[in-house]
């Protein structure tokens, strides 16, 4: 089939399955969040089968990530944040796999059989991650202030700049769920696409024959520079993904007086 | 009852990209991804938060109390040694002070024994010295009472022979005792 840039986001059912009338089938992408889960899982518990007071390179790699998480959430949402560790840690764990998996190149790998997939590049999973985080802040913050949550809108200004600044801060609010699910979705989409389009540049080149053939090195060596700058936007975004959530978090817990 | 439906509605690949749409916007895949993200998600999130995370926080947190432990045994052993150091340098010191104290005692007693025999042996001298100058003195005046006997007999014989007149020997003496004044 003639693929197009958009073919790798494509998602087919592996195994049909539908529950109460709604399609529920095994596809691709569901593969690929057991394929994440498992390899986070795994990877975890090779890591700690052997805990040991010094750590091999495997564990001292989980203590890491342990340890990067509970710094960055207590920096940015205090111990108190700390509560929320491992939703914050398995969000950054599932957003980082998810991003760096995709970018493995299965497809060369197996001849075409088996095809890599980004979890993350699909809107509705970010989005449902990101809708999950604000879901999360709202409820904590009514449960852990009540009617005084709303004064986060309300921020320490001249009370006439009031009337300004209120519907802005409540539209930025609001619009959290969506900036941070479009931030990654997009950041996947482009980083992919654009792969796949140097891809295409390189055998269409090769093919072209002659002096052409020999041009298609230019767009091989875009390739090398982007996957190595994807590989960076794929722990950024999964660290972004993650900081943003203790912040948003830190407004659930401390409203302005932090 | 609906499982015909359901292979129907089961997305086929190619049709969506056929009218150029972003599989994404494909909302027919939305229910089965969010599904399967639930389940996988859940189970992450379950699996880290009962086993995992506690274990690597575990984990970090023996190693943490065993570097403080150690710290505070090195910390412990360190204030035993700089202890005994002091220990010993008072008991050097005090020994040393003690030494000093005897050597002084000794010295004083050594000085008081000598003086005390000095004195010994000068008061001794002093009184041979004496009983020696008494002596003489006696001796001396023997002499001289012997000098004064010769001489008044001379001065009775020479009375007699000049002019033939007994002198007795006590005016001799007289006579005599007189001339020396």
């Amino acid at each position: 089939m003639a693929a197009g840039p958009m073919e790798q986001f494509a998602v087919h059912p592996i195994i049909p399955l539908e529950i109460g009338g709604v399609d529920v089938s095994f596809t691709n992408a569901s593969l690929w969040m057991v394929i994440v889960v498992a390899t986070i899982t795994l990877l975890l518990t090779m890591a700690m089968s052997k805990s040991s007071m010094v750590p091999s390179r495997l564990q001292s790699l989980a203590e890491i990530s342990y340890t990067f998480i509970a710094d960055m959430i207590r920096s940015s949402a205090g111990t108190e944040g700390l509560k929320f560790f491992p939703f914050i840690f398995a969000l950054f764990m599932f957003v980082l796999f998810s991003n760096m998996l995709g970018l493995l190149p299965f497809q060369l790998i197996t001849g075409g059989a088996f095809h890599q997939f980004t979890v993350t590049s699909h809107i509705i999973v970010t989005l449902a991650l990101a809708l999950t985080v604000f879901a999360m802040v709202i409820v904590v913050g009514i449960a852990k202030h009540g009617f005084r949550f709303l004064t986060l809108f309300v921020p320490h200004v001249p009370w006439y700049m009031l009337p300004i600044l209120t519907p802005i801060e409540i539209i930025s609010f609001l619009s959290r769920p969506i900036s941070l699910s479009v931030r990654l979705f997009a950041n996947m989409l482009a980083g992919h696409t654009m792969l796949v389009v140097f891809g295409s540049f390189v055998v269409g080149l090769a093919a072209a024959g002659g002096a052409l053939s020999a041009l298609s090195v230019i767009p091989m060596l875009v390739i090398i520079g982007v996957t190595a700058l994807e590989f960076l936007v794929a722990f950024l975004q999964a660290y972004v993904f993650a900081i943003l959530t203790s912040i948003y978090l830190n407004d659930a817990l401390h409203l302005h007086d932090h | 009852m609906q499982d015909i439906e359901t292979t129907e509605g089961i997305v086929v690949p190619g049709e969506e990209h056929a009218e150029g749409g972003l599989p994404q916007m494909n909302a027919e895949t939305y229910a089965s991804q969010l599904f399967w993200l639930v389940l996988t998600f859940g189970f992450l999130l379950v699996v880290l938060s009962k086993v995992a995370l506690p274990k690597i926080g575990s984990v970090i947190a023996a190693r943490k109390d065993r570097i403080t432990g150690d710290l505070e045994t090195a910390e412990r052993l360190r204030k035993e040694a700089s202890d005994a150091l002091a220990a010993y340098e008072s008991a050097l010191a005090s020994a040393r002070g003690r030494a000093t104290t005897l050597a002084d005692e000794k010295r004083k007693t050594v000085n008081a024994e000598m003086d005390r025999l000095k004195a010994a042996a000068d008061a001794q001298t002093q009184t041979a010295l004496t009983e020696a100058e008494a002596r003489i003195e006696e001796t001396r005046k023997r002499a001289a009472g012997h000098v004064q006997q010769v001489a008044s007999e001379a001065a009775a014989d020479i009375v007699e022979r000049l002019i033939g007149e007994k002198v007795s020997s006590a005016d001799a003496l007289q006579a005599v005792q007189s001339i020396r004044g």
